[in-house]
């Protein structure tokens, strides 16, 4: 069962695919009408899988099914380019170049890794004490969040050229929500 | 054409998160690759249990007596024995195992379907696998560690990754090869970036969270649990029998197995956890799961067999729930075949998002006059290493039981060193085919061990499979069977797309 469940929405991915292809290809007053099919198509094999296989194990089924599908379809339109021709027109920006200083370097890898981590765990413990709910439910959420909070952080200090900014916003938040956490405690 | 839906984004900002999506990569993309190539190794462990150990009885169903019977030879097996854990058949690891604990020392049987040892159960690639995926092989508590931090690094590299990419959906159905390799490494890193996104970020987040754990619990225990990780722990634990250290009968588990059965027909016993078997504080864990769901419960017993509760799928909170279905949502282990395939292929195009990302910056660098010659080669010998490192692990174990680390450290270290003295493309050509012939004789030694013998038939699968990844290792020329001429592509009136 699960087998045909994977398989139809495999399938209907591609076509979802193949439909999003078409409004990008298309002209202007049917791209809206193609767009909306191609997601509502995509929708209906989520909702499709999660009938078929329950609602945990279809949702996570669909989720890792329907990208085949589609890159199935992308890569169907694998085009060869000749290595003789003039290569297209740039059109992708580069990196920014930054002045390369030892401490801001040390200071970015520092609010990157450590800070960063010890600002998201602030973060979801303040989430964990401050959220009403069974205890369970708030510690796997808060638990979640933290990979989601520190790799958001990475992903601003890497890219954010106001280096102390940043160091002043993380340290804050992680003082704050340690001490917030700690004058309400944990109850269960 | 029609206006993009997309919005506008600042070029500046474009630039400052592209300069920290390739930080970020480069910083971790060598353990970022090493966790998503072990990982999509790991999605079929279980085939490769059948493969290991191809003449272990094929058991499909333990009946309670079996496992009653399994319990007391572990008993009798280790008298001391203060665990003794019965891991039961699945659809896709048709084995009976019983593992014995006196503190931390284990030893494991498989069992056939009465429930007697057959064997003492050792799976080195098995183990090899699962320990680089989880630990690198490093001691396990920083290695947990690391591997979280990559999961982190590989969240962050998503998000930025998308930032930096404004033409990331503009482009999304380009896929081209040849000419200009930034833009094929381009296409290639954004295409599977992009559509698979949903899973990229699913496997990271949990991959982070199963690594994470450790540490998360104990911060939140040394803040809200004057440091008592224990109670932690307690909120997610099935209740305990009173403390009692007199002695007691083993529990009857064919009693608890048939009661369960009646109680829950449609459910399937995954394990059964027995703590102090000799006393009255004998602790007794069911692990059970069931169709159209994927969340596990653990109902426990006392020793007398009465029920003292259970806990997993949710019924009582969302984040028991959440709690029990990590772990499947992590491995793919929750739809049979058909999660296992389209995992297995979305993590081979994980460790290709991570591969061309690399390849992408050393293009670049050679397109602005700056190329590093030497990075070029030694990534491409990285990337290549493990499918020959992989492959000799198994021929290693198959044909002459040889230890997997050594033979993996000694194998990419050997790969490493052909960037000493190739080029990118011969190296690339040369560890292909090194990787090609390992694991080619990787399957025919082991035909060559088990013909004759009764065997799992799942082994000869798995034969097969290596023998096909072999040719398609030495076949990257299939791509342009498949290939065809690019005419400019067009829109629907037939005026060209910019940029094109």
């Amino acid at each position: 069962m699960t087998a045909v469940t994977a398989a139809l929405v495999a399938v209907g991915g591609a076509a979802a695919c193949g439909t999003l292809r078409a409004a990008w290809k298309a002209r202007a007053a049917r791209r809206p009408w193609l767009m909306m099919a191609g997601w509502t198509l995509a929708a209906a094999l989520l909702a499709a899988a999660v009938v078929l296989e329950g609602g945990a194990p279809g949702t996570f089924l669909a989720l890792a099914v329907l990208p085949v599908g589609a890159l199935a379809l992308v890569a169907s339109g694998l085009k060869l380019r000749d290595p003789r021709a003039r290569p297209p027109r740039e059109v992708a920006l580069a990196p920014s170049d930054r002045a390369s200083k030892a401490w801001r370097g040390g200071l970015r890898v520092l609010l990157a890794g450590p800070i960063g981590a010890v600002a998201a765990m602030g973060l979801a413990l303040a989430f964990v004490v401050w959220t009403p709910g069974a205890p369970q439910t708030r510690m796997v959420l808060g638990g979640m969040l933290v990979p989601l909070l520190w790799g958001g952080a990475m992903a601003w200090t890497l890219a954010d050229d106001r280096i102390l900014r940043a160091t002043a916003v993380l340290v804050g938040v992680a003082v704050v929500t340690f001490a917030a956490s700690a004058l309400r405690g944990f109850s269960v | 054409m029609s206006r993009p839906i997309w919005p506008s984004v600042p070029s500046g900002f474009v630039r400052a998160v592209l300069a920290g999506h390739s930080a970020l990569g480069l910083a971790f993309a060598a353990l970022i690759f090493l966790v998503c190539f072990s990982g999509t190794a790991a999605v079929f462990i279980h085939e490769a249990t059948r493969w290991e150990r191809a003449g272990d009885p094929v058991v499909h169903t333990v009946t309670p007596a079996a496992l009653q019977r399994g319990f007391e030879e572990g008993l009798k097996a280790t008298p001391d024995a203060d665990r003794v854990v019965l891991n039961l058949p699945s659809d896709d690891l048709p084995r009976y195992v019983m593992s014995t604990w006196v503190k931390d020392d284990s030893r494991m049987w498989v069992m056939d379907a009465d429930g007697r040892p057959v064997a003492r159960l050792v799976e080195p690639w098995t183990d090899f696998v699962q320990d680089l995926h989880i630990y690198l092989h490093l001691p396990h508590t920083w290695g947990l560690f690391v591997v979280g931090m990559v999961g982190v690094a590989l969240l962050s590299s998503l998000v930025s990754g998308l930032l930096a990419h404004p033409r990331v959906f503009r482009d999304a159905f380009h896929l081209r090869w040849g000419g200009s390799k930034r833009l094929q490494e381009a296409d290639l890193h954004n295409r599977i970036g992009v559509w698979a996104l949903p899973f990229h970020v699913t496997l990271s987040l949990t991959g982070a969270l199963l690594g994470l754990s450790t540490v998360i619990v104990g911060v939140l225990a040394m803040v809200v649990f004057k440091g008592d990780t224990g109670k932690a722990y307690a909120l997610f634990a099935t209740p305990e029998p009173p403390a009692s250290t007199a002695p007691a009968a083993p529990a009857n588990l064919a009693a608890i197995s048939a009661a369960l059965a009646a109680r829950l027909p449609d459910a399937r016993t995954t394990f059964v956890f027995v703590e102090d078997p000799r006393l009255a504080q004998q602790h007794i864990s069911f692990g059970v799961e069931t169709p159209g769901r994927l969340s596990r419960v653990i109902y426990s017993y006392d020793h007398t067999g009465a029920l003292l509760g259970g806990t997993g799928y949710g019924d009582r909170n969302l984040g028991e729930g959440l709690f029990s279905a990590i772990g499947p949502v992590h491995f793919g282990w929750f739809g049979g075949w058909a999660s296992k395939i389209a995992y297995g292929l979305l993590g081979v195009g994980l460790c290709v998002v991570t591969s061309s990302g690399v390849a992408i910056w050393l293009a670049r660098r050679r397109a602005r006059g700056q190329p590093a010659p030497r990075w070029e080669r030694i990534w491409t010998a990285a990337v290549w290493s493990q499918p020959v490192a992989y492959g000799a692990t198994m021929l290693g174990v198959v044909a002459a039981n040889l230890p997997t680390v050594p033979v993996w450290g000694a194998t990419t270290l050997a790969a490493l060193a052909t960037a000493a003295a190739l080029g990118p493309a011969a190296i690339s050509r040369v560890l292909r085919a090194a990787a090609a012939a390992t694991l080619l004789a990787a399957g025919v030694a082991h035909v060559t061990v088990w013909r004759g013998q009764p065997v799992d038939p799942a082994a000869w699968g798995m034969d097969v499979a290596l023998v096909a990844l072999a040719v398609g290792l030495l076949t990257p020329e299939t791509w342009r069977f498949f290939a065809r001429p690019a005419p400019a592509p067009r829109l629907d009136d037939g005026r060209a797309i910019p940029g094109e």
